[in-house]
């Protein structure tokens, strides 16, 4: 055939990079509505769930009734479940209806249910639910903070211009995993150099991850993963039980943590027993809440390729962050995953929550290249600051982060780097030269950064976690003459007697006070309710280096 | 492949099942459910003759033995590759799906832990399958080497992450639960294309 001209630069767009699929109910790569669903359903008997959507507890399998025994709120839940579904999901749009009272119902209906709600919303309908029932007040973001090196000294560097930027929350993860003693202290150290209080994590095989927290090294987690099938669940060599077990543990300790789940995984692990994305991530999130676990990273996060795949992705995936909120969960909503060529469409995806607000907008976004991405590289990076910033003005809408001047970023990173110093001084730890701290200081990567024996670094890195804890990291770095930053670690480690930021969806604002669904919750009902960007907060937002004004002219 | 008009034929031969031999020489390589059978290459195409050829190389080039082993009972490669290690004598294992993920276990890590993995599946070539089985082997005699280089690619999701789902699925509908891991004798033939 003779080649249309447009037909082949059409064919040569980005967009046309990405991978894309049609349904295939019969493995579960659909997004919502497939045949296979069960049809909503509860049964109640002398208190106890005898039939859930469609199925006798005899033939129950682990899951549902983890969710059946501890995931509804049975008191309201044959009321609830005679509520008509398309009556919920226009009191989930109706401003005239409290988040509360929706709040009443939803966490006493069946994952079924909760499904078929989702069924009749749109994609505007559901950022105005996602603007209501978001659980915090006010949105915020989170940030990866990660290097291909595993470069102590560039992430401690990172994760100090991570906290100016305005992240409330900063994540990381290893290349090689038994660096991971050094990439928590990084972040440890990095992320509370400056004024603000800052939560970090690293992710890793959960008993790793649970020791440093423990330890006090980290002050949260979130790769707790849960899955809506049976068949994943065990795979993970885990059962509902062992992740509720592993939830208090956290708990027991004052630590944060999220579980975290999204549609497409059951698909990516190859056991979906056919039915839809959206509904096994209902049951996730139902697992979720049964556990007792304040919230959910959700949003199909590192899956979002097989949801981004089929028709409805961003649909589905805005959806499910909805349902999280309908259960009272704080969401870290995803967008945190390259998954298309197309900047039409990575910046179209994180609309639906940034316009809307979530209670972490990216899960987070990435405040490194993301070439140093070690999550497989994040939706937006450190090159889109300045449109993310300006998406902000824009729009009026908080995203979570603010712009910065460059001589702060530069100091802030400085004193990062030397703290960090200090403190592998202090542990008699590789040495960090003087000339590595240069180079953080100024880096935009891992590849302007010296290379560092990795070997030693891993043995050492197993050594002080052997022998160290957060309390020990507060007392080098007072001893080494860094007071803030020590005092800062230490109020990190106080938090974990007080346990305020144990409740749903706690951050720090930057006066160290706590925000949280409990103390500051979202009581959108309307225009002029809810969040609103204060004159302080816009006049922080709008600040950029090369605007024009009458100083100009 | 450097072999121009010529094909790699893997003929994959079931011995018997796999049992602990003691030898500490040894590297067990765990091959998934469609490894070279029902999949013959990884998710970008490079077969799984020149897979297994260069891990082996890697391997003998240190001086180990390479024993590989089919697993049946699960596609989940931390699952059957932390069994394989606690097979395997020298307690290092090294797993592999059909699509080409790939990672280097030891017998006392967690089963999710491992000493090194390798995620993304469409960035691996031969150099790279060969450096996996020398430090495996370098593992196994009880020294700490290097970690072979990240690579990282932020697009190859984008691409790949639905091809590799479908994959992953038709592997997975193989798995024999129960069914017990079983020794291979591999053969690499070349026929003309």
């Amino acid at each position: 055939m003779k080649r249309s001209k447009r037909f082949e630069i059409l064919e040569k767009r980005p967009i046309n990079l990405d991978g894309f699929s049609e349904e295939w109910a019969e493995v579960g790569l659909i997004a919502m509505e497939s045949q296979y669903d069960p049809e909503p359903s509860i049964a109640i008997e002398n208190g106890i769930v005898v039939e859930m959507d469609g199925k006798r507890r005899e033939d129950f399998d682990s899951i549902d009734l983890f969710i059946a025994d501890y995931g509804i709120n049975l008191e309201h839940a044959e009321t609830a479940m005679k509520i008509d579904t398309l009556q919920i999901a226009r009191m989930l749009v109706d401003v005239n209806v409290p988040r509360e009272e929706i709040l009443r119902i939803t966490t006493a209906i069946t994952p079924a249910k909760i499904t078929k709600v989702m069924s009749h919303l749109n994609v505007v309908e559901i950022m105005m639910a996602q603007m209501k029932m978001r659980s915090r007040r006010r949105p915020s973001n989170q940030a990866h903070i990660t290097n291909l090196e595993d470069n102590p000294i560039l992430m401690a560097a990172d994760a100090a211009e991570a906290a100016l930027r305005g992240f409330s929350e900063i994540e990381t993860t290893t290349a090689v995993s038994r660096y991971a003693p050094f990439n928590a202290l990084a972040l440890l150290v990095g992320g509370l150099c400056g004024k603000r209080r800052i939560l970090s994590q690293c992710s890793l095989e959960e008993a790793m991850e649970l020791k440093m927290g423990m330890k006090g090294l980290t002050s949260y987690a979130e790769t707790v993963s849960v899955y809506g099938t049976e068949a994943v669940m065990t795979d993970g060599d885990d059962t509902p039980w062992s992740k509720g077990f592993l939830a208090s543990i956290y708990a027991s300790r004052g630590i944060k943590m999220r579980f975290t789940s999204g549609t497409g995984a059951e698909v990516l692990m190859g056991n979906t027993e056919k039915k839809s994305m959206l509904y096994l991530e209902a049951r996730c999130l139902f697992l979720t809440k049964a556990c007792g676990v304040q919230g959910t990273q959700n949003g199909s996060v590192s899956c979002i390729g097989i949801p981004g795949a089929v028709p409805g992705g961003f649909r589905v995936i805005a959806a499910e962050n909805l349902m999280a909120s309908m259960l009272n969960l704080e969401v870290a909503s995803g967008n945190d995953q390259t998954f298309t060529h197309s900047d039409m469409r990575r910046m179209s995806k994180v609309f639906m929550q940034l316009l809307p607000g979530t209670d972490f907008i990216c899960s987070g976004f990435s405040a490194v290249p993301n070439f140093d991405d070690m999550f497989a590289g994040s939706n937006t990076d450190c090159d889109d600051y300045d449109d993310w910033y300006v998406l902000q003005r824009d729009m009026r809408v908080d995203g979570g982060i603010h712009p910065i001047r460059e001589e702060d970023a530069v100091r802030v990173r400085n004193k990062a780097a030397k703290a960090l110093q200090a403190v592998f001084q202090y542990f008699d730890l590789p040495e960090i030269s003087e000339d590595e701290v240069e180079a953080a200081t100024y880096a935009y990567s891992s590849y302007d950064m010296p290379k560092r024996n990795m070997v030693e670094d891993m043995k050492a890195a197993e050594r002080f976690l052997a022998g160290s804890t957060g309390f020990d990291v507060a007392r080098a770095l007072w001893e080494k003459g860094f007071h803030d930053v020590s005092e800062n670690v230490l109020d990190m480690l106080k938090q974990r007697i007080t346990g305020d930021y144990l409740h749903t969806a706690a951050i720090f604002d930057e006066e160290f006070n706590l925000e949280s669904a409990l103390n500051d919750p979202n009581l959108y009902e309307g225009p002029g309710t809810g969040y609103r960007i204060s004159e302080e907060r816009w006049n922080k937002i709008i600040q950029k280096e090369n605007i024009l004004g009458p100083k100009d002219f | 492949m450097t072999n121009t008009g010529k094909k790699l034929i893997l003929e994959i031969k079931e011995l018997g099942v796999a049992k602990q031999s003691g030898d500490p020489g040894e590297i067990v390589i765990a091959v998934s459910p469609s490894f070279g059978v029902q999949q013959r290459q990884t998710i970008v195409g490079l077969p799984h003759a020149v897979v297994v050829r260069e891990l082996a190389a890697g391997v003998e080039e240190e001086g180990f033995k390479p024993r590989f082993v089919k697993y049946y009972n699960s596609s989940d490669l931390c699952s059957f590759a932390n069994e394989a290690a606690k097979l395997s004598g020298s307690g290092i294992s090294i797993g592999i799906q059909s699509k080409g993920t790939i990672i280097i276990h030891q017998r006392d890590l967690q089963q999710l832990d491992n000493l090194e993995i390798f995620p993304q599946a469409p960035l691996y070539d031969a150099e790279i399958y060969r450096q996996i089985g020398k430090n495996a082997a370098r593992y196994g005699k009880g020294i700490t080497p290097e970690p072979v280089p990240t690579l990282n690619d932020q697009m190859a999701l984008a691409k790949y992450q639905i091809k590799a789902a479908l994959l992953h699925i038709k592997e997975t509908e193989l798995v024999v639960p129960k069914k017990p891991p079983v020794d291979l004798e591999l053969q690499i033939k070349e026929v003309a294309e």
